[in-house]
């Protein structure tokens, strides 16, 4: 049996005004990849993303579950795909149980009210992501790490399978930053699907199953981790040197510095 | 069960809007002591005597053809103001907003206003006033986000000042032009705020539409939590953004505009209640929607009995509620960082 795509894109197109953003996008997200994008700023990563939540219109072809997205409504796409924005502060604070709890409004009636099973739900994802110690502390009061984990534990009480992330680890101290991937990696293996941006190449070699990079919105190449990331592609990119070596059996990006210091 | 907390505070509420309603009944010019009342109500909803005829026919004269109407009204008013703000304030995420602030207020002053110049009819006063009052929030929205394309907290109610200023300024000509001797008493007297024309057949006739609307608002509250983290995060949960904020500031627009044709621009309970509120018991508009109804009105109709208790003139309920709602608000103000961040 042929493997079908959980998202596809096709020949995507997207333009703000005369400004052309993305020019013929092709992309499949397999169930129970993790997927990094890659590219430097402005080079239409988030507004890929945010087509295929149909959070803007572009022109060509996305397939959510076999079907055209024109034929979902956001309720529907909240029903297969949950989104992990960049966390921004909402200047009303609520708990962070009542921000995972907002997750369900996706499997609520119009007019009903989250029940105590939607709770229950939204307190076994936050343990799930280890912060269940957090649940009455206002969302506003958390750092940048734990609000980052409250969102995902939000995206795990949708109920759903596939993970859109949009640079996780973005404002996040180092530690926060490597304990976010080990937990995307970890949900990885228990069969979630991740599509995620990152400006990291190192953390695309990580945690990745497949890296896709795009350059002047379009994609570049696709394929393996170790076959995509190369000093090649670094200074193609990014327009900097960097090594590839073998650490602890993990392929690494390591950037080369070339400002020569004096050393006394 | 899920909701006790939501249930116990509700309960509180009302028992405090009951409180209020009782009081409001015993004060005023004539003042009816507890055990008249009492007397009086098991004889009007029971039939237990225990009360002379006599004075039965006095208190029955004062409470239904004085006293209740204005009670309903000063309900009606302080919980469609005070619900408006709250959903005002999450649909454009932004605390600082208010039917006074957006300028909601003064377009339906203005459209009022135009209305009792063209019209002798009630429900075309009150269709020019939901219109303006519309036309005026749009306009600040627009003024908010041309300058900015992201959504700015200083903005808002920049637009909402100029907008406000613009209506306030329309009125004015209206004032100019309107008959000294008649019209302009009428419109200034109405403007300044006042439950005193209160009478029990159009507090009726105005109060279901003012009661769906903050029905509606009330059963739309799971979804203002979700608007206030912002329009992406809010549709890619699966709410129907456009739907839910063209509903909600409709309604919104609908009771604050009903609120001034019937008692004139009355200030600050939008702005302060559902703050009072989110301090007391947090942010979530499941609790705060229904808890700003019901506080609102008991707000404002405490305001209104203790004008009527305190001064032998009565003072315009919408310069009381002034006077009350600056410091309160300040007092906000200050608290701002530890409530909103």
């Amino acid at each position: 049996m042929e493997l079908k795509p959980i998202i596809s894109v096709k020949d995507l197109h997207f333009s703000y005004k005369n400004h052309h953003v993305l020019s013929g996008i092709n992309l499949e997200l397999y169930k129970g990849e993790i997927v990094s994008l890659l590219g430097p700023n402005g080079c239409g990563k988030s507004t890929l993303i945010k087509l295929i939540l149909k959070l803007l219109h572009g022109k060509g072809d996305i397939t959510i579950d076999g079907k055209s997205l024109n034929n979902y409504s956001h309720k529907d796409i909240a029903s297969h795909v949950a989104y992990i924005p960049q966390y921004n502060n909402t200047p009303f604070n609520y708990s962070a149980l009542e921000m995972v709890v907002m997750g369900r409004v996706s499997k609520l009636d119009f007019f009903s009210l989250p029940s105590s099973n939607d709770y229950e739900i939204a307190k076994m994802a936050l343990e799930k992501v280890g912060i269940e110690n957090l649940r009455d502390r206002a969302f506003g009061q958390l750092s940048g790490g734990q609000k980052q984990m409250v969102l995902l534990a939000r995206a795990i009480a949708q109920e759903v399978n596939v993970f859109i992330m949009d640079e996780p680890v973005a404002g996040l101290d180092y530690g926060n930053q490597v304990r976010l991937l080990e937990l995307i990696s970890e949900l990885g293996s228990q069969g979630y699907t991740f599509l995620k941006t990152t400006h990291y190449p190192d953390h695309a070699l990580l945690v990745s199953s497949r890296v896709v990079v795009m350059n002047g919105g379009v994609v570049i190449s696709d394929g393996a981790p170790e076959d995509v990331i190369s000093q090649q592609m670094i200074e193609d990119v990014y327009n900097i040197k960097a090594d590839i070596i073998m650490h602890d059996a993990h392929r690494r990006c390591v950037p080369i510095f070339q400002q020569k210091r004096e050393v006394f | 069960m899920r909701y006790k907390k939501e249930v116990k505070y509700l309960l509180i509420a009302t028992a405090l809007l009951i409180l209020v309603i009782l009081l409001s009944l015993m004060w005023g010019q004539y003042h009816i002591d507890m055990s008249t009342l009492i007397g009086y109500i098991n004889y009007k909803l029971f039939s237990i005597e225990g009360i002379n005829s006599q004075t039965f026919t006095l208190i029955d004269n004062i409470i239904l053809e004085i006293r209740l109407p204005r009670v309903l009204l000063a309900i009606l008013i302080g919980a469609a103001l005070a619900t408006s703000g709250a959903v005002f304030q999450a649909m454009f995420v932004n605390p600082l907003v208010s039917p006074g602030i957006l300028g909601v207020l003064a377009g339906a002053s203005f459209g009022a206003a135009s209305g009792m110049l063209i019209s002798e009819n009630w429900l075309v006063v009150q269709i020019l006033a939901f219109a303006f009052g519309f036309v005026a929030v749009s306009f600040a929205v627009l003024i908010g986000s041309m300058v900015t394309n992201s959504r700015s907290t200083v903005m808002l109610v920049l637009g909402g000042v100029i907008s406000a200023s613009l209506f306030t300024a329309l009125l004015s000509i209206i004032k100019y032009v309107a008959d000294p001797y008649s019209t302009l008493p009428t419109i200034v007297y109405w403007l300044m705020g006042s439950l005193s024309m209160a009478q029990l057949n159009e507090v009726v006739f105005v109060s279901f539409p003012i009661l769906l609307s903050i029905l509606g608002m009330i059963f739309m509250s799971k979804y203002f939590d979700l608007l206030s983290l912002g329009d992406e995060e809010a549709k890619a949960l699966g709410v129907n953004v456009k739907l839910i904020r063209i509903v909600a500031i409709t309604l919104a627009t609908l009771a604050s505009s009903l609120s001034v044709v019937m008692a004139g621009i009355i200030g600050w309970v939008g702005l302060i209640i559902p703050h009072i509120i989110r301090m007391a018991v947090g942010p979530s508009h499941r609790l705060l929607i229904p808890l700003s109804a019901i506080v609102g009105g008991a707000f404002l109709l405490l305001a209104d009995a203790i004008s009527r208790l305190a001064l032998s003139v009565e003072i315009p309920i919408g310069i009381l509620t002034s006077l009350i709602g600056i410091p309160i608000f300040i007092i906000v103000l200050k608290n701002a960082r530890a409530v909103w961040n």
